[in-house]
C-alpha cells in the first residue's frame, strides 16, 4: 500500500511536469483513495511520519494542479485540507515527528493569498495574514522573509496604496517567485486596469490617447480605443474625454429632496424618542 | 440626590411592569411602591396602620402569600428571568445601600448583614494600615468565609443572586488572607469527615503542600471530634464557593498544574449540578479553569498551546449554559472562547463562533466589555473599521474604572486609537493625557502625531523603533496598514495648502519611489474622495479645486444626527442597566389584594350605613 502511494506520487510529479491534467486528475483521485484507506487524509498522532509526509505531498500536488487548471474552488478545498498538516508543522514541539523538508507550505499559502487578493476578498486575506504574522513574530522573523508570502503581501500593500505601476512591474517581470504565481498576473492586471480607469474618470478632465496607453498599461493605441469604447468614454481629436457628471444644479436639487426626506424622518424619530423619555 | 432619583425611576418602572398583573393591581401599585421608597409621607403611615389592622381573612391571605414566597420552587420557575436581568447589569455597582430593598423580613435582615459586612471590610482596611495585631487575620479570614456561607444560604433560600454576587465580590479583599491553613480549617469545620467534597478539596490542598505537619495532626483531632457530631448537609453553592477559594489559592501559589487538574475535576462535578443559584459561581469556576490552562506551556500564540485543549470542554459548557438559560456562564464562556481563539490567532473560528452565537444582552457589564473588545479586534482584522470602532467605543466606555482593571482599559484604548487612525480620524488628544493611559499610550501618541501631519518617514521610524511594543499589543499588522492613511493625509495637506503642485514635488515630499506612483496615488485619492482636485497628465501637476462651504452640505446634519443617536442610545442603555428589587410585583399584588379587601369592607359598611364620611374619605385617599 505504501509503495502504491510512492508510485502515485512519482507519477503525479511527472504528469504535472508534462502538463497532462487528465492524467493528473485521475492520479489524484487514486491517491486520495489510497490515503483514505490508510486513514491519513487527516493527520492523526498515530500515523507514521512518512505517510503523513506523503499525504501532504499528494494534497500539495493536487493544489498546484488545480491552480494550473485555474480551478479556484478546488484549490481552496485542497488548501483547507492541507491546514491540519501545516498545523502539525507549525508546532515546533514535534518537529522531529514530521518531515518538513519537502513541505511547500509557504508556496501554497502564498498562492492562496494571491487567490484571495485577485478575488478581492481582503477580509479573508487579512485574516490569514494575521495568523502568519503572529507565527513569524513568534520565531523572531517577519513575514516578508519568505519570498512566497512577501509577494502577495507587497502586492496588496501597493494595491491599497494606489501604486499601480509597482503592481504592474511586479506582475510583469521575473520578480514573480514561481511560475504558478504568474497565473494570477492576468487577473491582477485586469483588476488594476479597471481601478485605474475608475480613478482616471474622476481625476482627469481629458487625456491624450498616447498617454492613456502608458497609464493603462496597454500595448497599442488601438487597444486604448477599444478599452475606451468599452467604458463609454468619448474620443475626440486624439484625446479621451471622460464623461462629466450630470449638471451640478440638477444634482443639488435632487440632493435637497433626498435630504429633506431624511431630515423629516430624523426629526420624527427624535420626537418619538423624546415622548418615550418624558 | 441620586438615590432618590433612582428610586423614583424604579417606581415608574414597577408601575409599568405591574400592568401585566391586571388592571386592579395597577391602580394600587403606584401608591404602595411610593410608600416604600419615599421616607414617611403621612399617608404611608396611615396605610401601614391600616394594613396592620386588616381583617382576619386578609391577614391569613397574607401569610399564605408570604409562605409562597419562602418556597424555593415557585420563584425559581417564575422569577428567574427578571432576576438575572436585574442583577447582571450591576455586578460592579455597590448593591446594598442605594437600591430600594423590598421591606420583607428576609431582606431587611440582609440589609443589616450587608452593613455588618461593610464594617468588617472597613476594619480590615484599618488593620492593614495600622498593623494592629488585635484580631488575628487568620481567624478573621475564617470568620469572613463563614459569613459568606450564610449569605450563600440566604441566596438559595430567597433565590436572590445578589447575595451570591456580594460573596464573589468579597473574594478580592479576602484574597491576601487566604492560606492553606485557613481553607483547611474552614473545610474541616464545615464538612463531616466522611464527606466526599471535603476530601476532594483537602486533597488538592494537600498536594500543594499547604498543610503543615501540625495541621494534619490537628486535622486528625478534629476529625475524631467531628464524627461524634451529626453530619450537616452542605449546599452545593457552598461546595463550589470553597472550590473557587481553593482555585484562587492554588493560582496565587503558582501551582498551575495542580490547579488545572483540580479545575478539570471541579468542572466535571459542576456539570452534574443544575441549579440556577449556582450560575454566577459556575461562571467564576470556568474563568479560573481557563486561566490555569493559559499558563501551562506551550504558551499561546504557539499553535500547539495548551489552551486549545480546553476548547472542547468550554464549547460543551457553552452549549449547556445556553440550554439552561444560564446567562452568567454563557457570557463568561463565550468571552473565554474568544480569548482562546484569538490567542492562537484562529480568527476565522472566532468569527464563526460569534456568528453562530448570540451574546446574552443581560450579561454582566464586565463580560459585555470583554466581548465588545474581542469583537472589535476581530472586526478590525477583517477591515470592518466602522463596526470595530463602534464595538471598541463600547468596550472602553464599559470598562471598569477601578485600578485593577487598568490593563483592559489601556488595551482597548490602544486598539481604539489604531482603528480610529485607520478610519482616517485623528483621535482626541485628551485620551493620551489621562493618567491611566499616559505612559502606556506613548508610542501610540507618537504614531498619531506622525499620521496627522502625513510624515511618512517619521511614521516608518516610529513603527520600527516601537515594533516590539506594537507586536506585544497585537496591533502591529493593523499599524502596518496605516501607511496608506499617512500618504492620504499627506496628499490632503498638500491639496489644502497648494492650489497647484507638480507631481514631482508630491513625490519628493511624500518620499515615494516615482512620479508615476505619485500620479496613481493622487488619482486614487481623488476617486476615494479624500481630496477635491484634478490632474493634468501632460504638464504633470495636481490642481486643487475650490473647497466648498461645508455648512452648505449635509455634513453638519449628519453629525448632529449621529450625536443625537448616541445620546438616545446612552439613555436607553442606562434605563436597561437599572436594577429593580426582586419580587416587587408580588408585594404589589398583596397590597392590591388588601386594598380590594378594604374596599369591600368599606362598601359593606357604607351599605350598612354606620360609617363616618371622614373615615371613608381618608381610606380612599390612602388607596
Amino acid at each position: 500500500m505504501a509503495n502504491d502511494l510512492k508510485v502515485i506520487v512519482s507519477e503525479l510529479h511527472s504528469a504535472l511536469g508534462r502538463q497532462q491534467f487528465e492524467a493528473v486528475n485521475d492520479l489524484l483521485s487514486r491517491g486520495k483513495r489510497a490515503l483514505l484507506l490508510q486513514n491519513v487524509l487527516i493527520p492523526t498522532p498515530s500515523a507514521p511520519a512518512e505517510l503523513v509526509a506523503q499525504a501532504r505531498e499528494v494534497l500539495e500536488l493536487g493544489a498546484i494542479a488545480s491552480i494550473r487548471q485555474t480551478d479556484a474552488p478546488t484549490f481552496t478545498r485542497y488548501y483547507q485540507q492541507l491546514q491540519p498538516f501545516y498545523d502539525l508543522e507549525r508546532d515546533s514541539t514535534n518537529a522531529g515527528h514530521v518531515d518538513i523538508r519537502n513541505s511547500q507550505r509557504s508556496k501554497i499559502t502564498g498562492l492562496y493569498l494571491l487567490l484571495l487578493l485577485s478575488m478581492g476578498d481582503s477580509t479573508s486575506f487579512h485574516t490569514v495574514l494575521e495568523g502568519l504574522v503572529e507565527e513569524a513574530s513568534l520565531k523572531g522573523k517577519s513575514v516578508e522573509d519568505d519570498p512566497f508570502i512577501k509577494y502577495p503581501v507587497e502586492l496588496e500593500r501597493n494595491l491599497m496604496e494606489g501604486s499601480y505601476d509597482k503592481v504592474w512591474r511586479e506582475t510583469n517581470s521575473e520578480r514573480v517567485p514561481s511560475e504558478d504565481f504568474a497565473l494570477f498576473s492576468n487577473v491582477l492586471v485586469g483588476t488594476i486596469r479597471s481601478e485605474i480607469a475608475d480613478c482616471s474618470e474622476k481625476a482627469y478632465p481629458s487625456l491624450p490617447i498616447s498617454n492613456a496607453k502608458n497609464l493603462l498599461f496597454l500595448e497599442s493605441e488601438g487597444a486604448v480605443i477599444e478599452f475606451a469604447q468599452q467604458r463609454g468614454w468619448v474620443l475626440r481629436d486624439g484625446r479621451i474625454f471622460f464623461p462629466v457628471e450630470p449638471e451640478a444644479a440638477a444634482r443639488s436639487e435632487k440632493d435637497i429632496l433626498v435630504a429633506s426626506g431624511t431630515i423629516i424622518e430624523n426629526a420624527i424619530g427624535y420626537a418619538r424618542e423624546l415622548e418615550t423619555i418624558v | 440626590m441620586p438615590a432618590e432619583r433612582r428610586s423614583l425611576r424604579s417606581n415608574s418602572k414597577s408601575d409599568t411592569s405591574s400592568s401585566a398583573n391586571g388592571e386592579k393591581g395597577r391602580s394600587t401599585s403606584q401608591s404602595s411602591s411610593s410608600n416604600k421608597d419615599k421616607p414617611a409621607p403621612t399617608r404611608a403611615a396611615a396605610n401601614k396602620a391600616k394594613a396592620a389592622s386588616t381583617t382576619k381573612g386578609a391577614s391569613s391571605n397574607n401569610t399564605a402569600n408570604s409562605g409562597m414566597g419562602e418556597q424555593r420552587d415557585q420563584p425559581r420557575a417564575n422569577g428567574s428571568d427578571p432576576t438575572e436581568n436585574g442583577v447582571n447589569g450591576s455586578e460592579d455597582v455597590e448593591m446594598g445601600e442605594d437600591t430600594a430593598v423590598p421591606p420583607t423580613k428576609g431582606s431587611r435582615l440582609s440589609g443589616e448583614k450587608g452593613t455588618d459586612k461593610e464594617g468588617d471590610v472597613a476594619m480590615e482596611g484599618a488593620e492593614g494600615e495600622d498593623a494592629e495585631p488585635e484580631v488575628d487575620p487568620k481567624t478573621k479570614a475564617i470568620q469572613d468565609i463563614k459569613t459568606n456561607f450564610t449569605l450563600l444560604e440566604r441566596a438559595v433560600t430567597h433565590f436572590d443572586p445578589r447575595f451570591t454576587l456580594r460573596v464573589l465580590r468579597s473574594i478580592s479583599s479576602m484574597r491576601k488572607h487566604i492560606t492553606g491553613d485557613v481553607l483547611a480549617e474552614v473545610i474541616e469545620e464545615t464538612y463531616s469527615s466522611s464527606s466526599v467534597t471535603a476530601s476532594f478539596l483537602l486533597n488538592a490542598l494537600d498536594q500543594a503542600g499547604a498543610l503543615g505537619g501540625a495541621r494534619s495532626s490537628a486535622k486528625m483531632e478534629i476529625e475524631s471530634e467531628k464524627t461524634k457530631s451529626a453530619p450537616k448537609e452542605t449546599l452545593p453553592e457552598v461546595d463550589i464557593y470553597m472550590s473557587i477559594l481553593v482555585q484562587i489559592f492554588l493560582y496565587d501559589k503558582k501551582e498551575i498544574q495542580l490547579g488545572a487538574k483540580f479545575s478539570t475535576n471541579l468542572i466535571e462535578r459542576l456539570r452534574t449540578l443544575n441549579r440556577r443559584t449556582l450560575d454566577s459561581l459556575a461562571a467564576r469556576v470556568y474563568f479560573y479553569y481557563s486561566l490555569f490552562y493559559e499558563q501551562i506551556a506551550p504558551l499561546p500564540p504557539s499553535p500547539a498551546a495548551t489552551v486549545t485543549k480546553i476548547r472542547q470542554p468550554l464549547l460543551a459548557a457553552l452549549r449547556t449554559a445556553v440550554l439552561r438559560k444560564d446567562v452568567d456562564t454563557q457570557a463568561t464562556v463565550m468571552t473565554l472562547l474568544l480569548r482562546n481563539y484569538l490567542s492562537t490567532s484562529h480568527i476565522s473560528q472566532a468569527d464563526l463562533l460569534i456568528s453562530h452565537n448570540k451574546f446574552p444582552p443581560s450579561a454582566s457589564n464586565n463580560q459585555i466589555a470583554r466581548y465588545l473588545y474581542y469583537l472589535g479586534r476581530i472586526r478590525a482584522i477583517q477591515l470592518q473599521y466602522t463596526d470595530a470602532h463602534g464595538h471598541l467605543i463600547g468596550a472602553t466606555r464599559k470598562s471598569p474604572s477601578s485600578h485593577s482593571a487598568r490593563g483592559f482599559y489601556q488595551a482597548s484604548h490602544k486598539l481604539l486609537v489604531v482603528v480610529e487612525l485607520l478610519m482616517g480620524d485623528i483621535p482626541d488628544r485628551a485620551i493620551f493625557r489621562q493618567p491611566a493611559l499616559e505612559r502606556a499610550m506613548h508610542p501610540y501618541f507618537l504614531l498619531v502625531q506622525a499620521v496627522s501631519v502625513g510624515d511618512l518617514d517619521g511614521f516608518l521610524n516610529i513603527v520600527n523603533t516601537h515594533s516590539a511594543t506594537f507586536r506585544k499589543d497585537g496591533t502591529y499588522t493593523l499599524i502596518l496598514r496605516l501607511r496608506q492613511n499617512v500618504i492620504k493625509t499627506g496628499i490632503r495637506m498638500m491639496s489644502l495648502s497648494y492650489s497647484r503642485i507638480s507631481l514631482r514635488d508630491i513625490c519628493l515630499r511624500l518620499g515615494l519611489d516615482s512620479e508615476e506612483s505619485a500620479e496613481y496615488i493622487v488619482a486614487k485619492a481623488i476617486r476615494d474622495g479624500v481630496i477635491e482636485a484634478s490632474l493634468d497628465h501632460e504638464h504633470g501637476f495636481m490642481k486643487s479645486k475650490e473647497v466648498g462651504d461645508i455648512y452648505a452640505t449635509r455634513e453638519p446634519g449628519e453629525v448632529f444626527h449621529e450625536r443625537i443617536r448616541a445620546c438616545l442610545s446612552l439613555h436607553d442603555e442606562s434605563v436597561k442597566a437599572m436594577r429593580f428589587p426582586m419580587n416587587q410585583h408580588r408585594l404589589e399584588l398583596k397590597s392590591a389584594q388588601e386594598a380590594r379587601e378594604r374596599e369591600r369592607e368599606l362598601a359593606k359598611e357604607i351599605q350598612e350605613g354606620d360609617m363616618d364620611d371622614e373615615d371613608a374619605g381618608g381610606d380612599f385617599d390612602a388607596i
